[in-house]
């Protein structure tokens, strides 16, 4: 790195400075303001937002079936209402809220961790939070007018084909899956070219903090798995729309491919949603031990490792299909064998405890509850990985219990631990820790009283996707114990939620750095300034709050007359060249209607898809076409 | 007598296998989950001294123990694999030759059931109820006519699914007497709840007897009030999906009904098979059993009762 | 207080082309996708195969159609490189405008060809699981086609209307990128429908 002269500021250059960054950066006011809008932090703002409303809707359609499955043929709901309330339970929670929620929190966060201004394509991320939007929309919307999808969220054929789901109700779901696939991999395409280009100068990527090395590995599995899903509801979509064959066994389809395909996303998609959560627990891991967590490398390889052998194991959803054993057995051992890196992880971690100086504050218990959550659920994954259990126990409810461990522990505990951790950064003020402190207990045991009994009444032949039960199966007490714990566990998320309503108005004021944490996020002001940085800072650690000192270079030169950011070199994130970013674009709701359009209108007409396409060809000229800002323009000019 | 469903009671070879298998995998998950959280306790409560952290032999030290608890992992888990990959080819290999063949043929939402045989006149079928004689191995054909089901009797065995277009075979054993049931085990619609069979397990002299009782057409009837039921049947749209043998009655959509009454359970384990559910059934099939493809049938309650007199007579 | 010491980034350029510059990225992941959806349908294309013993079950594809469209497609291979090349040396909007337009006006015979292609299947998407893949693969592809040879359009339309700013080299390059990855894409669909009938014959 060049280091020129030393740096002379004048306090009134410094402000000056300030001044011309916030209104360069500022964004455009009222509603033409708030749907063009591109500062990353406020769009992740608004996809945390809508995600956690996702949860309660979701939460709300699992207390439903709670109150139904208490009590043997209670009658509460029908099985039409009963079956479309489970699709939408795992469409909602594993669409709408998993995998935007960590996409959401990435989106804030990620720029600030590695010292940059802003993402790499700032509309892209307000696309995404479009298609969402629009996704998430047509589903309820669906739903509210009872033609939600009633055949599981992985909705298998033939009963989901034209034959078997007359109606609209799964051509809905299907482009339901397109919009919020489009949400994800735009979000995913836009972390890639930011993690990779966009890092502080001396920011290797082996000084990475690991939550961005997560991100960076999840952006990737997105990139490889989505195109499957979007493939199989697409080919399910023809079948039902133009009587294509794909999945008729009649005339040469076949209904395993389906699965073949579905799977192939759908292993994959649970590790999209668990390995940002790793990143979380690294994050918080260290911030409350006080000390960087032990075996940066291993950690780094068990997050690379488990992102590749996550696309390995899809078959371990189809040991009770017959498929010949040999082969099985295969992903027997995948299934198996990506036990050890996430159980390096968990060694890491309590070696950094080990050797830390604890801190017990809400977001460490947390953690603490999702190793205790998560290495059970990563157990009974251990036992389903088997096929003669798997095929004793698979389409139960010890299935329903192994993946709400794994998913709730895995995922939502370390969530939880990571907005108490980052909330002060977002909002500027601290969420009550005597609340948080209640809500994690009342929640961890609530979980454990709901999903614990599970296990039990699958080994004992109850199984999954049932809108009723006899009493003489002696499934009553077990299933009420869970209706209760459904109960506890609400009150915890309740009171969770009130922490955070009423903090984000009345709580402490943060400062800019509460927690004494390890990541450069922790050098700016909380909230940041739009710009994030008034100076991007440089690095020479993996831990640069803690291990820099205050002759640590930072970057000047930088316009503040225009969206300018700094981009980097791959290896080494040595400055490499200027970039100059859009500011407020409409853009993204054009393109994003446009895409609605098309896909919406192929739920009813075939032809939507070639109109579609054209008004979409028309929005995007409209997205690429130079603006009129001034730019560097060549010097010959036609 | 109550039915058996817990793959944790097994009643036969397969399932005492598997069950065998999940008392390994239970007790060692269980020894590891206790270890992971003394470990983790350890870590978070222990008495740390007060001087600064020895960087070199304390992180050597954490070395140490991380890769040391990385292998001892490995190995448990192959471990596992091995106890796993022996176990699934002793309970998914081949049946035996002397295997007493039935197919099983899921429809939305009941059990067909074919009885095979290599002598035509010796083969018949049945719905929602299979009887096995004890001790001898049985082959289960499955296929389905509509959607994916499962076949699963957690007492005998693993599930197997029942996928259009790819029909499959596994096969199970009673060792001991009783009734399991079976509950379709992949969501297949709007009553997937209630699509269940019961396999009896009887001594071979009983069995022997029963499959003699199912390969005769259905008995005449009897009496007068059977023999005006008989005609009813007849007269009603019942044969257009209802099959009974010996008569006219050659539906082939629903259940076969030739000795119905020798049943446990009607409409696919979701009722008793008493007279009051019967009529109850007949009359409104749709408010047991929501979605289900029976139509209501209207008649005169003295038609009922010779209706319902002549079917309990099929035995 | 001491001040920090400064690295000043003012006289760094302001335009990177390949992996230095954000965009590769976006567009080379967005390839990525597209190759990932691709492969999924050449695997389901094998994987339906599979199951027959009679495959194709009625009727080849005829092979003239796709031939042309596929020598048509490598012969605008060439000129799209010579846009590729000019935008880094001198580029000369001249230049890069006429072997763009060159190279566009084949990529647009060839994607007639893809239309005439789909007249001449003697089987549609509803015959047989065959049907629907074989016009997926087509339909698929033939969609790139259009949005790449559209992308080419609007291209030559900027160069001749302006404002052509530095950043546009970069997107020409870009958009090359994008083409090659249709024409080896197309390489492959031909090899897939085209070739493997005939193969499977001998």
């Amino acid at each position: 790195m060049r280091v020129a002269e030393r740096y002379e500021p004048t306090v009134e250059a410094d402000a000056e400075e300030a001044r011309q960054l916030r209104e360069t950066w500022k964004s455009r006011g009222g509603l033409i303001g708030w749907l063009g809008e591109t500062d990353h932090k406020k769009i992740a703002g608004r996809y945390i937002v809508t995600a956690f409303v996702f949860f309660v809707l979701g939460g709300l359609e699992a207390a439903l079936m709670r109150f139904q499955l208490a009590r043997p043929e209670s009658g509460l709901m029908g099985p039409d209402l009963y079956n479309q309330v489970f699709t939408m339970h795992g469409s909602t929670m594993m669409f709408l809220f998993a995998v935007p929620i960590m996409e959401a929190v990435a989106m804030y966060m990620v720029p600030l961790m590695i010292g940059a201004r802003a993402m790499a394509f700032p509309r892209l991320n307000a696309y995404s939070w479009y298609c969402y939007v629009i996704g998430g929309g047509l589903l309820y919307g669906a739903f509210f007018l009872n033609v939600g999808p009633d055949t599981g969220w992985f909705s298998y054929v033939p009963l989901s084909g034209p034959e078997f789901a007359p109606g609209k109700r799964v051509d809905i779901w299907a482009q339901v899956v397109t919009f919020t696939e489009l949400a994800a991999l735009a979000a995913a395409v836009n972390q890639i070219a930011t993690i990779f280009k966009y890092r502080a100068p001396g920011m290797s990527l082996s000084r990475m903090p690991l939550f961005v090395w997560s991100i960076l590995v999840t952006a990737f599995m997105i990139i490889f798995a989505m195109p499957s899903v979007m493939a199989a509801s697409s080919l399910l979509a023809l079948d039902r729309l133009v009587a294509t064959h794909f999945f008729n066994p009649a005339e040469g389809g076949d209904a395993l491919l389906w699965q073949h395909l579905f799977w192939f996303f759908g292993h994959p998609e649970v590790y999209i949603i668990f390995i940002p959560a790793l990143g979380m627990v690294s994050t918080i891991v260290a911030a409350f031990t006080r000390r960087k967590v032990f075996g940066y490398t291993a950690m780094v390889l068990s997050l690379v490792s488990t992102g590749f052998i996550g696309f390995g194991l899809w078959v371990h959803h189809m040991f009770a299909t017959g498929l010949p054993q040999l082969g099985q057995s295969f992903f027997t051992a995948a299934s198996m064998m990506i036990a050890i890196p996430s159980g390096v992880q968990i060694f890491c971690w309590i070696a950094t405890l080990w050797s830390g100086r604890p801190r017990l504050a809400p977001p460490l218990l947390f953690v603490l509850g999702f190793v205790f959550i998560f290495v059970i659920g990563g157990l009974t994954g251990v036992m389903l990985a088997s096929v003669p259990l798997d095929v004793q126990v698979h389409d139960t409810f010890f299935v329903v219990a192994h993946f709400h461990y794994v998913l709730i522990g895995g995922a939502v505990f370390p969530l939880l631990g990571a907005i108490f951790y980052w909330f002060p950064k977002m909002t500027g003020r601290l969420l009550s820790e005597r609340l948080g402190k209640w809500s994690f207990w009342i929640t961890f045991l609530g979980f454990n009283l709901t999903f614990f009994p599970m296990h039990i009444l699958g080994l004992d032949g109850m199984p999954r996707r049932i809108y009723t039960y006899r009493a003489e199966t002696g499934w009553g007490d077990l299933n009420l114990l869970a209706t209760a714990g459904a109960l506890v566990m609400a009150l915890g998320l309740l009171l969770y939620l009130i922490n955070v309503v009423s903090s984000w108005r009345h709580g402490a004021w943060a400062g800019d750095d509460p927690w004494g944490g390890e990541g450069l996020e922790w050098s700016v002001s909380s909230p940041p300034p739009d710009y994030n940085f008034q100076h991007l800072p440089t690095v020479r650690s993996r831990a640069p709050m803690w291990e820099q000192g205050p002759d640590q270079p930072v970057v000047v030169g930088l316009r503040s007359d225009r969206r300018e950011v700094l981009v980097t070199r791959l290896i080494d994130a040595e400055p490499d060249h200027r970039e100059t970013l859009p500011d407020h674009a409409m853009s993204p709701l054009a393109v994003a209607i446009a895409t609605g359009v098309t896909f919406v209108g192929v739920i009813f007409t075939p032809w939507a898809f070639p109109i579609g396409i054209i008004i979409t060809g028309i929005a995007l000229i409209g997205w690429f076409w130079p603006r009129d800002e001034s730019r560097e323009l060549l010097e010959e000019q036609p | 007598m109550r039915d058996l469903h817990s793959a944790l009671d097994a009643a036969g070879p397969q399932a005492g296998r598997i069950e065998d298998l999940w008392w390994i995998f239970f007790w060692v998950c269980t020894a590891v989950f206790a270890l992971v959280l003394i470990a983790l306790l350890a870590a978070v409560l222990h008495r740390r001294r007060e001087e600064l952290r020895r960087v070199d032999g304390g992180e050597r030290s954490l070395t140490r123990a991380v890769g040391g608890a990385t292998a001892i992992s490995a190995i448990i888990l192959i471990g596992l694999l091995i106890a796993s990959v022996s176990t699934g080819r002793a309970v998914l290999s081949q049946p035996p030759s002397d295997a007493l063949t039935i197919e099983v043929v899921g429809h939305q939402w009941w059990w067909e059931i074919n009885y095979e045989d290599p002598v035509p006149s010796r083969r018949f079928s049945t719905a929602n109820e299979i009887h096995i004689p004890v001790g001898r191995p049985i082959r289960v054909k499955t296929r389905s006519t509509d959607v994916i089901h499962s076949f699963w009797v957690p007492s005998l065995h693993g599930k197997r699914d029942l996928i259009p277009g790819h029909p499959s075979e596994t096969w199970l054993q009673a060792d001991r007497a009783g009734v399991f049931r079976g509950p379709c085990a992949e969501f297949c619609g709007a009553q997937h709840a209630n699509m269940h069979l019961l396999v009896v397990a009887e001594p071979p002299a009983a069995f022997e007897a029963w499959r003699q009782a199912q390969l005769q057409p259905a008995p005449p009837p009897a009496t007068p009030l059977q023999q005006r039921g008989h005609t009813v049947f007849l007269s009603l749209p019942c044969p257009t999906c209802h099959t009974i043998a010996g008569t006219p009655a050659g539906g082939r959509i629903g259940p076969d009904l030739t000795h119905m009454a020798s049943r446990r359970t009607l409409a696919a384990g979701t009722l008793p098979n008493t007279k009051g559910y019967l009529g109850g059934w007949i009359l409104d099939p749709q408010t047991q059993k929501p979605g289900s493809k029976m139509p209501p049938v209207a008649m005169k309650s003295e038609d009922l009762e010779a209706l319902l007199s002549y079917l309990e007579s099929l035995r | 207080m001491r001040p920090r010491p400064r690295i000043d980034v003012a006289s760094l350029p302001t335009l990177a082309f390949g992996p230095r510059a954000p965009l590769w990225w976006g567009v080379a992941s967005m390839l990525a996708i597209e190759t990932t959806m691709f492969a999924l349908l050449a695997v389901t294309y094998f994987y339906l195969r599979g199951n027959e013993s009679l495959w194709p079950p009625a009727g080849d594809p005829p092979v003239g159609p796709a031939t042309a469209g596929l020598f048509l497609m490598l012969l605008s291979v060439p000129p799209m490189i010579m846009v590729h090349r000019e935008s880094g040396k001198g580029h000369r909007l001249k230049v890069m405008r006429f072997w763009l337009i060159v190279s566009m006006a084949i990529g647009l015979l060839a994607l007639g060809f893809r239309i005439a292609e789909f007249g001449e299947l003697p089987f549609r998407w509803d015959h047989h699981a065959y049907g629907s893949i074989v016009w997926a693969i087509l339909g698929m592809h033939g969609i790139h086609l259009l949005v790449s040879g559209g992308e080419n359009l609007l291209f030559v339309a900027l160069l001749f209307k302006g404002p052509v700013e530095e950043k546009h080299l970069l997107d020409l390059r870009l958009n090359a990128m994008y083409w090659y990855f249709v024409v080896a894409w197309g390489i492959v669909t031909y090899a897939l429908i085209y070739l493997d009938p005939g193969v499977l014959r001998s």
